[in-house]
């Protein structure tokens, strides 16, 4: 027993431990230790409510929330102990219980030499002390709670900039860049890199999709010196940053699939199971060793492939964290994140602010798409919009030029006929016969032209008959033959010997084939090859046959090239720039193709694909 | 106007010699086009009438008892097709060629039961030889 106590000592020493910036475990023991020393206790503890045995003799003591001193000798029932605490309960000993208004903290506890005699000094003393100690407690408490919500009210803060900044974009790309920037940044959610991966219902595939990151150290500090130097709110700070030009960790994400099915891989795991990993080391539940991929990856994803074996220095101590992506009420993607360069432990709490950010960000994604949607519908309502009011125009002006051109067709017939009347009756090289042949050669320019534009405008029935397209090229030939024949073309016919027949109308094929030689001759300027082929050829397993007209002219522009088909656009002199036209007509009427396969400079090849006609089988070409 | 017809049919089979001079009617509402048909077809060595449509067709077609008719199928009043129709009702034989400014009609060439189909062009070598072919000529 010790001969003097200094109360003074001893509460002075208390209280300044108590206002000290020390842990709460380590001021509690220092002053377990100051208590002992002055009442040279043999034991001085503070059992905690988790120590004290529900309804033992302890446990009562502290929910009656009095003091309790036995010294040797006194009347004590032992019946009311529980076996366990025996030891503690020998006399001579002491028990404060700490309480508050609500609660209790357990039990400052001493026990004392043998012989040990309580002067009601000393108890008051330590009445004092537990009081002093239930306090310090009790602030410690309030300060990590105030410490909790001030973090939270931060992190909220956060959401909310970075939910502004969020709004302030429709733009899908926008959207994801900015998600990736808001993870990434440091007034943000501070990791390192971060990884997007997009699901693709349809294909039941994990999508990379985009990845915010710096490639290597240098880079990451670069990029975070910089960020550090400017101002303005998280919100302004984020929505300023610009997508980077290049980044070989965003090239490596867009280049990741995997499929849904693939579920050892946590990424897939991550949308199946719609909730975070954290894959913090190897020796970890979700770690490299447990899951091991196909391809045989260190971190049993195809990420590991990319992140953990090509980007990261040790695939071994590399950790990271996925967390699902929510859309409207489903999981729409993943992001992953990691700590690369400053190698900062991911924590659970982390963890939970980027699943909340997440969250919202996945919301924001979800609209961004629907408005995407939105607008490539739109886009394409528009082009239907514009094609319809060019065909309407088209309607309007193939009307107009058949009236136009009945019109004028029976005054030509008479001019013409008369020219020729007069003609037959002008001695040969004299004046009046020049006139005469020009007016005829004019009058058939302009019959032809009529003729033309009346086969592309009128809806001219067709007559169907089995027909050999070799028979149909050599009369179609016949009619230009002349002018071949009499310039420097040399003409190479390669005809296969078996050919299916097919159901056209004679005369138009004819007319699509001469339109074709014909373009073909002229564009030779009377030197060159023209090659005509029909064989058998097959178009998604069922027969067909083809033909070719091949010129070794100048080919076509390559600028024109887009404006072939369309009716009257002609880069010949004195044509009206239906020729084309008229064979895309009609070709597509008879279900049939045309390709173009053009060589600026060495020529131009038209090939023309019909399907065959089978026999006992109608089905191939129908009137349209 | 039969008595001229007439006259000038005598004329030229007595030119010709022995064969009588087989006898055209060209219906047409357009003047320059039955002023050109005429010209060309009696040079041709045939005796040609003309009607401006169909209804003066059909009258022409009892009293001048042509030998073959070349129809205008567009003309105002009574078209080409009607004409057509009317005619074969009395003459089943009598040879039609339908004229038509451009093909339109040439697919329907068997409902309307002509003999020949025409499209309207300043060189008329095409028209000439089906009328020669009709009227066995050739």
């Amino acid at each position: 027993m010790p001969d003097r106590i200094r109360p003074y000592d001893l509460l002075k020493s208390i209280v300044q431990l108590s206002n000290t910036s020390l842990p709460l475990p380590v001021k509690l023991d220092q002053m377990l230790q100051s208590i002992s020393r002055a009442f040279q206790s043999s034991r001085c503890l503070l059992l905690g409510p988790e120590k004290i045995i529900p309804n033992g003799f302890l446990d009562r003591l502290a929910l009656e929330k009095k003091p309790l001193w036995v010294e040797e000798g006194s009347p004590f029932r032992k019946e009311n102990f529980f076996s366990e605490e025996e030891d503690l309960l020998r006399p001579p000993f002491a028990c404060f219980p700490l309480y508050d208004e609500t609660s209790s903290r357990g039990i400052l506890y001493l026990s004392f030499p043998t012989g040990y005699r309580f002067s009601p000094q000393q108890m008051d003393l330590l009445l004092l002390v537990a009081e002093v100690m239930e306090r310090t407690s009790r602030d410690d408490d309030f300060r990590q709670m105030v410490q909790r919500h001030e973090k939270r009210v931060k992190e909220l803060s956060t959401l909310w900039e970075l939910n502004k900044a969020l709004l302030t974009t429709v733009n899908f790309d926008r959207i994801l860049h900015l998600t990736l920037t808001a993870i990434t940044i440091g007034e943000g959610l501070k990791f390192n890199r971060a990884m997007l991966f997009l699901v693709n219902e349809k294909d039941r595939i994990l999508k990379g999709t985009m990845a915010v990151g710096p490639d290597n150290a240098e880079e990451a500090g670069k990029v975070w010196a910089s960020l550090s130097q400017r101002n303005g709110t998280l919100s302004d700070l984020i929505t300023q940053l610009d997508p980077e030009s290049h980044s070989d960790l965003n090239s490596a994400v867009k280049g990741i699939q995997i499929p849904l099915e693939q579920e050892q891989c946590i990424l897939s795991r991550t949308v199946l199971e719609g909730r975070p990993f954290n894959t913090q080391l190897p020796q970890s539940k979700e770690g490299w060793l447990q899951t091991r991929c196909e391809r045989g990856c260190h971190l049993g994803s195809e990420v590991g492939c990319y992140v953990g074996e090509h980007l990261s220095r040790d695939p071994r101590i590399y950790s990271f964290a996925t967390v699902p992506l929510m859309g409207k009420g489903r999981v729409i993607g993943v992001v992953l994140v990691d700590n690369l360069y400053n190698q900062n432990l991911i924590t659970e709490e982390d963890i939970h602010f980027l699943s909340m950010f997440a969250n919202q960000a996945g919301l924001a994604i979800e609209n961004a798409r629907l408005y995407r949607n939105l607008e490539e519908v739109h886009q394409e309502l528009k082009e239907t919009q514009t094609f319809l009011v060019h065909l309407e125009k088209m309607v309007a002006l193939g009307e107009m030029s058949a009236t136009i051109a009945h019109e004028i067709k029976n005054p030509l017939t008479s001019i013409g006929g008369f020219a020729r009347r007069l003609d037959r009756n002008f001695p040969e090289e004299s004046q009046e016969k020049k006139y005469s042949q020009t007016i005829i050669k004019e009058v058939s320019r302009l019959e032809k032209i009529l003729k033309d534009l009346l086969s592309y405008t009128r809806d001219e029935s067709l007559i169907f008959k089995e027909l050999d397209l070799r028979d149909v090229l050599e009369e179609s030939l016949s009619m230009v033959i002349e002018g071949i024949r009499s310039g420097g073309v040399q003409l190479v016919k390669e005809y296969a010997e078996e050919i299916s027949l097919v159901k056209g109308d004679s005369v138009q094929l004819k007319q699509s084939f001469f339109n074709l030689i014909n373009n073909a001759s002229q564009a030779m300027k009377e030197r060159g090859t023209l090659f005509l082929r029909v064989f058998p050829f097959s178009r998604n397993g069922s027969p067909c046959v083809r033909v070719e007209v091949e010129d070794t002219g100048k080919g076509i522009d390559p600028e024109n090239l887009h404006n072939i088909f369309n009716p009257f656009y002609s880069t010949k002199e004195s044509s009206l720039g239906l020729g084309l036209p008229i064979v895309h007509k009609i070709i597509t009427s008879h279900r049939g193709q045309i390709e173009v396969d053009n060589h600026p400079g060495t020529g131009v090849k038209f090939i023309i694909t019909l399907p065959a006609f089978k026999k006992g089988k109608e089905n191939c070409v129908n009137s349209p | 106007m039969t008595q001229r017809a007439e006259c000038l049919a005598l004329e030229v089979s007595l030119r010709r010699g022995s064969r009588p001079m087989k006898k055209i009617l060209v219906v047409d509402d357009e003047e320059s086009i039955r002023f050109l048909y005429k010209e060309e077809l009696e040079d041709e060595g045939y005796v040609v009438e003309c009607a401006k449509d169909g209804e003066e067709a059909i009258e022409k077609v009892s009293v001048f008892k042509p030998d073959l008719i070349s129809l205008d199928i567009k003309m105002p009043g009574m078209d080409g097709i009607e004409a057509l129709k009317r005619i074969r009702e009395k003459e089943r034989q009598l040879p039609i060629v339908l004229c038509s400014a451009y093909g339109e009609y040439k697919q329907d060439l068997t409902t309307w039961a002509s003999d020949a189909y025409v499209v309207k062009c300043a060189d008329l070598t095409a028209f000439k030889s089906t009328i020669r072919r009709l009227l066995g000529l050739a």
